[in-house]
């Protein structure tokens, strides 16, 4: 390392440990004063990886797909630089590299896996140069943060035109992403899953993707998972699902998930229909990347989703079930999962409208909260700044409410009175306040 | 009684939780057990006015805005007719845009309906935050989310409020949508209708008193508790606001 990058790196590296005394998280500061020192850091870093360097981007499943693909590597023996905390902005990259460093300010790492906020990646891939790009999906997200999803787009395909020579990893049943990958002219590989798992009722689910993002035209689908998942055909421009280079077959998706990708039979112990993807695209870009995959079962079998992703907590007796749930596609994949879920349970959702989150809160009326009218829900009981707003959203598909700003107070109220079957949704600025709690109130027993 | 309520191109112009308004008259008419039916429409299908009692036209993208263009400009006589015959129109975001002359954009002019005299042009910065407006049709303030880079000009229309906190129409006027005959045009989504029952029933009862006389258009009043205190905690955060604002002035005087 030069010098300047040197007291760079030792420069962060002591603002980041000031802020952990006085409390605080220091991990934007460190990046932006490394920045400021050594604008060139993050090239300077990142060629000392000695293999691969990945990068995670899309509306939903980023954290849960970069750690999963983390794990999945140190597994192998392999050391690993990764932003887990998910500070995913521009600060929070260039972080994780240079808190990696040694004292020698030098890198010991065979690989990176760094999430990246869409809008983001406009200013990271000037400098980092990755070797794969894992677009997870795109999705309509937070309105007033991303503009509509045609923005989003057109942000994501100019930055990959700053790294050509990056091969991205492309869910190919996203016509979105396809599409997106098509024009890019990068080379890309795909993964899907290619049966049809559901019953094609037409659900009124926002599907941005249904008019053929090549032509304008409307697809058709032989069958559909979700959101615009699914396989279709354009019938103007003969756009289709291109072929799917790691084809998941034989879906099991009920308590636990499993499914077969290469004649490996994979399963794992959590809930989601929409985790199978996340799993399928670490599967794709470890394998395609000529990681050894022999002990990808092994590391699933031990990988627990942090962060408030499915996360289980037990307390007092009370099974409690942690989940972001922050944008439509999201939360109908966490209402399909509760509900795969037959036992009787009860619902807490926050919703709060955080500069995070969204100041606009008008998305809760596209989600399918209708399907929460089953009577295996006992309670559904509303938190948070905007509880109000969810309250009245429920009320015009019938279902009544219990109305508790304080979620600590709902979920101690279901402690007591509960079924002892608990779901707490959440949407962004929700999740580390919430999890705080639940960790709390695991340690009081 | 029956109401039949035409969305149009869902498919396109779906921004921010349409849905909702749809959901919100659907049910306070069935909450008073008048029978209501939605038809939506699709950009190649047929539209016959006659036998709607409301249209909603929603927002979309500009991209979007500018495939459904090109379809108004085929049923525009028929949309005019229907609104100058006393048709219910709630208009919303970019459907509100469409109603004018035109929407001027950096990518060139989307001609509009023409069905009432406003136009609107954008200009640099969108103008994103939640609103709240006092509108003289009722004593309820109207609340909701605003998200749009286009400035409308309602020339010497009345506007559908008084914004009291928030941008409105074009971010200088001080008020915000639009109101001719039984069309309402605004900004606000949120959705608009589920927080302002008091709107959603004003729709209601013209769109039943242009079908069935002034006497069937009495709405049986409903227990909106939940209504009223979602719309009350944009009001009362944003009051504060307001009124923290007008305090700093004082003391700067």
């Amino acid at each position: 390392m030069n010098l300047r990058g040197k007291i760079a790196i030792k420069t962060a590296k002591l603002v980041a440990s000031l802020c952990l005394k006085m409390g605080r998280q220091g991990v934007t500061w460190a990046g932006l004063i490394a920045r400021k020192i050594e604008p060139n850091i993050l090239k300077l870093l990142s060629d000392q990886v000695r293999e691969k360097v990945y990068i995670v981007c899309g509306t939903n499943g980023k954290t849960t797909t970069n750690n999963m693909l983390c794990t999945a590597l140190i597994n192998n023996g392999k050391k690993v630089i990764c932003n887990r905390t998910g500070s995913n902005m521009l600060n929070g990259v260039v972080s994780a590299f240079v808190l990696a460093t040694d004292k020698s300010c030098d890198l010991d790492a065979d690989y990176a896996c760094i999430e990246i906020d869409e809008a983001s990646t406009k200013r990271v891939l000037p400098t980092l140069k990755p070797d794969y790009m894992i677009l997870t999906n795109i999705f309509r997200d937070q309105l007033d943060r991303y503009g509509e999803i045609d923005i989003t787009i057109k942000i994501l395909s100019e930055s990959i035109k700053m790294a050509p020579k990056m091969t991205l990893v492309i869910n190919g049943d996203d016509p979105l992403s396809v599409s997106l990958a098509k024009r890019s002219g990068n080379s890309f590989i795909t993964y899907g899953i290619s049966e049809k798992v559901f019953d094609a009722d037409e659900n009124s689910e926002i599907r941005e993707g249904r008019f053929c993002a090549m032509c304008g035209a409307k697809m058709h689908y032989s069958y559909y998972h979700y959101s615009q998942l699914g396989d279709y055909r354009c019938p103007e421009c003969g756009f289709s699902r291109p072929h799917i280079d790691y084809p998941a077959t034989g879906i099991e998706c009920g308590d636990h998930l499993a499914f077969t990708v290469e004649n490996r039979r994979i399963s794992a112990n959590y809930k989601g229909f929409y985790n199978i993807y996340n799993i399928l695209a670490v599967y794709t870009a470890a394998a395609h990347s000529g990681v050894d995959m022999e002990g990808f079962q092994t590391m699933l079998d031990r990988f627990t989703p942090e962060n408030g992703r499915s996360e289980h907590f037990k307390i007092q007796g009370t099974d409690i079930e942690l989940n972001l749930a922050k944008n439509p596609a999201g939360f109908n994949q966490n209402i399909n999962a509760v509900m795969a879920d037959t036992r009787d349970k009860d619902i807490i959702i926050l919703i709060n409208d955080r500069d995070q989150d969204g100041n606009d809160v008008s998305w809760l009326w596209d989600v399918d909260f209708d399907r929460f009218g089953e009577d295996s829900i006992k309670s559904i009981t509303v938190c948070g700044i905007r509880c109000q707003d969810m309250r009245l959203r429920l009320k015009y598909v019938d279902i009544s409410s219990e109305l508790e700003p304080s979620v600590e107070k709902a979920i101690r109220n279901k402690l007591q009175n509960g079924v002892k079957n608990l779901y707490v949704l959440v949407n962004y600025t929700g999740l580390y306040s919430t999890r705080n709690i639940l960790k709390r109130m695991e340690g009081e027993q | 009684m029956k109401i039949t309520i035409g969305h149009l191109f869902p498919d396109l112009l779906n921004l921010y939780g349409d849905r909702g308004n749809i959901q919100c008259m659907v049910q306070r008419l069935r909450w008073r057990g008048i029978e209501a039916e939605v038809k939506a429409f699709g950009i190649d299908d047929r539209i016959d006015f006659s036998v709607l009692d409301i249209v909603l036209l929603g927002g979309g993208s500009d991209r979007e805005q500018m495939i459904v263009c090109n379809r108004l400009k085929e049923i525009k006589d028929s949309f005019k007719a229907y609104v100058e015959n006393g048709g219910v129109v709630i208009a919303i975001c970019g459907g509100y845009q469409l109603l004018g002359k035109y929407y001027e954009t950096d990518n060139g002019r989307i001609e509009g309906l023409d069905i009432v005299d406003i136009y609107t042009v954008q200009e640099k910065g969108r103008l994103i935050n939640n609103i709240f407006l006092q509108s003289d049709l009722f004593e309820m303030p109207i609340v909701g989310f605003e998200n749009h880079g286009g400035r409308t000009h309602i020339n010497n229309n009345k506007p559908l409020g008084k914004v009291i906190y928030g941008k409105g129409n074009d971010g200088k006027s001080g008020y915000e949508g639009v109101v001719y005959k039984n069309v309402i045009g605004t900004y606000l989504h949120g959705p608009l209708l589920p927080k302002n029952p008091q709107l959603c029933d004003y729709l209601l009862s013209r769109a039943i008193e242009r079908r069935y006389g002034a006497e069937a258009s009495k709405l049986t009043p409903l227990p909106d508790k939940e209504e009223n205190e979602a719309n009350k905690y944009i009001v009362d955060r944003y009051s504060d606001k307001v009124e923290n604002f007008k305090e700093k002035i004082r003391k700067l005087i």
